[in-house]
């Protein structure tokens, strides 16, 4: 049973990503109130409510009027919008009426406009959600008259995780940040990986001056702290998701290449290896043929095991802020979270998501690569490993 | 003797290629750095003198000597966005992040290895658990995020570290600066530690388990010696020289932490400068702090190296033979 978590957790995950939020109904852009809580979080506070009055004077409607049952805490945000046609509209809270509009014409009110507070006597610093919605109990929205107008009460309480600063669903974002975190991870690694394998054979098999240039170049590569080189590659090479697998494969392939140069050297000099040369074959033939097949398993693993590092960079020049700000990745979320003042807001569940997203998709990949490595060859995994700790040593 | 001369060549390779890497960087990138600077509506002659100001007129090769003198001298040219010498800009920086990054470093290394021992010894007891977990978060938690979740519950819930900075506003006297240093210090060294010392522990644990396998080990068992000693003397004293190659090799990701810790917490480090620098695409200082801290990691390799030589006597009596 334990064997399936991680495969499970992960198709979860591919299937989430390509679905997209979508699928699921989940809106994109700003729905909701910023830092609104979680909808199951706290049911003092509402969710979204629309009243509506509707009436039609040339049918012969002298008015109309809703009630909305209020048992929660003052909202969010309040706003009318519609048509007045004639006559007044009035919003009768348990304690007084407010006369919201008498002369005809478009509405368009928020609870925030100024000149809105003033016509109704309310101080323009006060919150007016407040004076809307002083208690408990029926409220009222009275049309004297014709109009169809709307009154939208935005109570903060929204989807399964709220939303973040600009009032976007963090469910959908998180959804659309596994696909980012998934392509990012799974190509930089293959692209490394390819040019990893490449260039350990080279210097392996080959040997002499490619093999000096090359490890040499692992060597200074390794030395040097490679996020400030993405940072700097990131702001100069554009921003865009396919520059930053780019730039995160060209600074990733070192380890794939000690790998496979040890694992060459031990099996260039072994006896069927010698064989094969001893009957004539070329050197292509039996890198391709055989050497690269040898190290298929170990390289799946390798994948797998690289893939983590991967998404950890791409996450991390996302949260100093240097992705594409369109690029909806969890490094982002989180960047916004701590730039924004979620922490002021008490906004956990824009940091939560996130960090645990990565988080568990790295455990995953960090799992099955070890499974892989395990089920590909224990013995040459590590016969390979020592080799490769032996040279880092020397 | 030797050995350490060809590591104290291949350090000076390193930064040399970190020089020539530096100025191609900011050289290749499509667009003329004065962008940032210039106004559109600057007659070209003001343009010219901006860029004879940065001797950007000059050929690309008469540039290259002049920044790597600059570089080398440690001037570094003129910031691009205040037009002052970055170096002032830069060395009150440079301690703040070195107070750090050594502590931490030395903290999660000293953890690391008596967890690690310990896990190895007692197979299947707590401390065992928790280097798995140390290790796990080690490995896979962003450590952005274990550092906003540690802000989150010991600045915001719980108030007992500051939220930001490196010092108060504005910074007390005397004694009382040190204290309050410490006390901002305090919550971001605790996470490098915290995410720092797993990878050491599951390493050393998986070293020290083989090591206590060895027939030698046996053999100092049966002469009789103190089981603390035949632990420290024999298994850890053998297994120290790989200790070292993992500690060396984790040096560039720890500086490369540097600039996400000092963002996260806000200090005033030269990770967080170079960040700046980059977004206000000022490229003299961003090339500054990233040479800077392509200097610590290699000067703490070179610190590596001499231990290397102490720990390791293969390495010592090559020397000596010399």
């Amino acid at each position: 049973m334990k064997n399936y978590i991680s495969p499970v957790i992960l198709a979860a995950l591919v299937a989430l990503a390509i679905l997209g939020p979508g699928a699921f109904g989940l809106p994109d852009g700003t729905t909701a109130p910023p830092y609104s809580k979680p909808a199951w979080l706290d049911s003092s506070i509402a969710s979204k409510v629309t009243i509506g009055v509707k009436s039609d004077i040339s049918r012969g409607h002298v008015g109309a009027s809703s009630n909305l049952e209020w048992d929660y805490s003052p909202p969010a945000r309040v706003s009318i919008t519609g048509t007045l046609d004639e006559g007044r509209l009035e919003w009768i809270t348990p304690e007084r009426a407010y006369l919201l509009a008498d002369s005809p014409g478009e509405l368009d009110l928020d609870a925030r406009d100024i000149p809105f507070k003033k016509s109704l006597g309310i101080s323009p610093f006060a919150d007016m959600s407040k004076s809307l919605f002083p208690s408990r109990g029926t409220y009222k929205l009275s049309l004297a008259g014709g109009g169809d107008v709307v009154m939208t009460i935005e109570g903060g309480r929204w989807g399964i995780l709220g939303t973040d600063h600009r009032g976007r669903d963090v469910t959908s974002l998180f959804i659309r940040g596994i696909r980012i975190s998934l392509i990012v991870g799974i190509a930089a690694t293959l692209i490394a990986t390819i040019l990893g394998v490449s260039l350990g054979l080279l210097s392996g098999y080959v040997g002499g001056l490619a093999d000096s240039v090359i490890m040499r170049g692992v060597d200074v590569l390794l030395s040097i702290p490679t996020l400030p080189i993405l940072m700097v590659l990131s702001g100069v090479w554009g921003k865009g998701l396919w520059n930053l697998v780019f730039i995160l494969s060209i600074f990733s392939w070192m380890g794939t290449t000690r790998t496979i140069r040890a694992m060459t050297l031990t099996l260039r000099d072994a006896s069927w290896v010698e064989g094969l040369r001893a009957l004539g074959a070329k050197r292509s033939y039996i890198i391709f043929r055989h050497l690269v097949p040898e190290a298929l398993p170990l390289l799946l693993a390798n994948v797998a095991l690289g893939v983590p590092g991967a998404i950890l960079a791409e996450a991390g020049i996302s949260f100093l802020g240097l992705s594409d700000p369109r690029l909806p990745s969890w490094g982002r979320m989180l960047h916004e979270a701590h730039t924004y003042g979620a922490f002021t807001s008490g906004a956990w569940w824009t940091i939560l998501p996130a960090g645990l997203g990565i988080s568990i998709i790295c455990l995953v990949f960090m799992d099955i690569g070890r499974k892989l490595e395990e089920l590909a060859d224990p013995r040459l995994a590590r016969a390979a490993s020592i080799e490769a700790r032996a040279e880092a040593g020397k | 003797m030797k050995s350490f001369l060809a590591r104290l060549g291949e350090s000076i390779i390193v930064i040399l290629v970190v020089l020539v890497l530096n100025f191609f960087l900011f050289r290749i990138m499509p667009g003329d750095p004065l962008t940032g600077i210039v106004d559109p509506r600057f007659s070209p002659e003001a343009k010219q003198q901006l860029a004879a100001q940065w001797g950007l007129d000059r050929p690309m090769s008469e540039q290259f000597f002049v920044y790597a003198r600059e570089m080398l001298s440690f001037r570094f040219g003129l910031s691009m966005m205040s037009g002052t010498p970055v170096w002032d800009e830069l060395k009150n920086r440079v301690p703040n992040t070195v107070a750090l990054l050594l502590p931490a470093l030395i903290l999660s290394a000293a953890l690391g290895i008596a967890t690690g021992v310990h896990a190895a010894l007692h197979r299947g007891s707590g401390s065992e658990r928790l280097v798995m977990l140390g290790g796990a978060v080690s490995f896979s938690f962003p450590s952005f995020f274990v550092q906003l979740l540690l802000l989150m519950c010991f600045s915001y819930l719980w108030p007992i570290f500051p939220l930001r900075g490196t010092t108060s506003v504005p910074p007390p006297e005397g004694f009382a600066a040190l204290t309050d240093y410490i006390w901002h210090l305090a919550l971001p060294l605790f996470s490098l530690v915290i995410l720092g010392f797993g990878g050491f522990a599951l390493y050393i644990r998986n070293m020290m388990v083989k090591a206590m396998g060895e027939d030698y080990i046996l053999m100092a068992r049966a002469r009789g010696l103190p089981f603390r000693r035949v632990v420290w003397n024999h298994a850890f004293r053998g297994i120290l020289p790989p200790v070292l190659t993992i500690l060396l090799l984790s040096l560039p990701g720890v500086v490369s932490g540097a600039v996400i810790t000092e963002t996260v917490f806000s200090m005033n480090g030269v990770g967080r400068f170079l960040l700046e620098a980059t977004n206000s695409h000022d490229y003299p200082a961003a090339g500054a702090a990233f040479f800077l801290l392509a200097l610590l990691t290699v000067g703490c390799n070179l610190l590596a190296d001499i231990c290397y030589v102490l720990v390791d006597p293969r390495v010592r009596r090559e020397g000596a033979r010399e």
